[in-house]
């Protein structure tokens, strides 16, 4: 299904250039743009984090994204939508995710953005691993719902 | 008559934890021609008994969508077993 408006999804590995894409998604006929930014913090369960390193499943995470962002159009009256995740090894304060979505309201706005990023925590694969002090652990996450399992019989013949 | 010794290859891959306990990020394995997710993951799971108790805890990917345990697998499938995602 061909996006309804030029959005922008990727996977990068190098800082994500948050004003691009702010203005990418930005049109005369919008009235707001709702931006989430999520970054890397100094802190995990009061111990202090030293870096993340995240990785995906690159070809379905993006895929999943491309889903998410059609969804938002179709849910909400918006006007373009643009998602990247960095992968790889990030500092602290470096922009992880960035949502930014455009609409000529801003209810529209604020709502497709929060539902975009509470979709990509729960249902994109990517995974980041936090690093301390004294050692590394996989943060913890959501499990994905998947299609039950009749809806994978094979329909009788 | 097809023989009943058929067999098929698949191409499965790790993320997170269960990469580093696999070893590998991916393999291409031969399977008999009636598995399912369930049956690949036993067999890892007794290749690294350490992977059984992420069992609960983790979902299964065909070829790049999320699929239950018991779905069929056929020749050229990529199955990727994921933990709990967490991006963002």
């Amino acid at each position: 299904m061909a996006a309804p408006s030029p959005d922008i999804t990727s996977l990068v590995h190098d800082p994500i250039d948050r004003d691009t894409l702010a203005a990418h998604v930005r049109g005369n006929e919008d009235g707001a743009i709702v931006i989430f930014d999520g970054f890397v913090r100094d802190h995990s369960k009061n111990r202090r984090t030293l870096y993340l390193e995240y990785e995906a499943y690159e070809p379905m995470a993006l895929a999943k994204m491309q889903e998410i962002a059609a969804h938002l159009h179709n849910q909400f009256p918006i006007h373009r939508v643009a998602m990247v995740h960095r992968l790889g090894r990030l500092e602290i304060g470096e922009t992880s995710v960035y949502i930014a979505v455009s609409a000529p309201h801003r209810a529209a706005a604020f709502d497709a953005c929060r539902y975009a990023i509470d979709t990509l925590k729960r249902t994109v694969p990517i995974w980041k691993k936090e690093y301390f002090e004294d050692g590394s652990v996989w943060a913890d996450g959501e499990l994905p719902t998947v299609p039950s399992a009749t809806s994978a019989v094979k329909p009788a013949s | 008559m097809p023989s009943v010794s058929q067999s098929i290859r698949v191409k499965v891959l790790f993320f997170g934890r269960l990469k580093e306990i696999a070893g590998r990020a991916y393999e291409s394995i031969d399977l008999p021609a009636d598995a399912n997710i369930e049956s690949l993951f036993t067999h890892y799971a007794n290749r690294h008994p350490e992977l059984q108790q992420y069992r609960s805890s983790l979902v299964a990917s065909c070829n790049q969508e999320f699929a239950p345990w018991n779905t069929v697998l056929h020749a050229g499938d990529e199955v990727a077993f994921l933990p709990p995602v967490s991006g963002g």
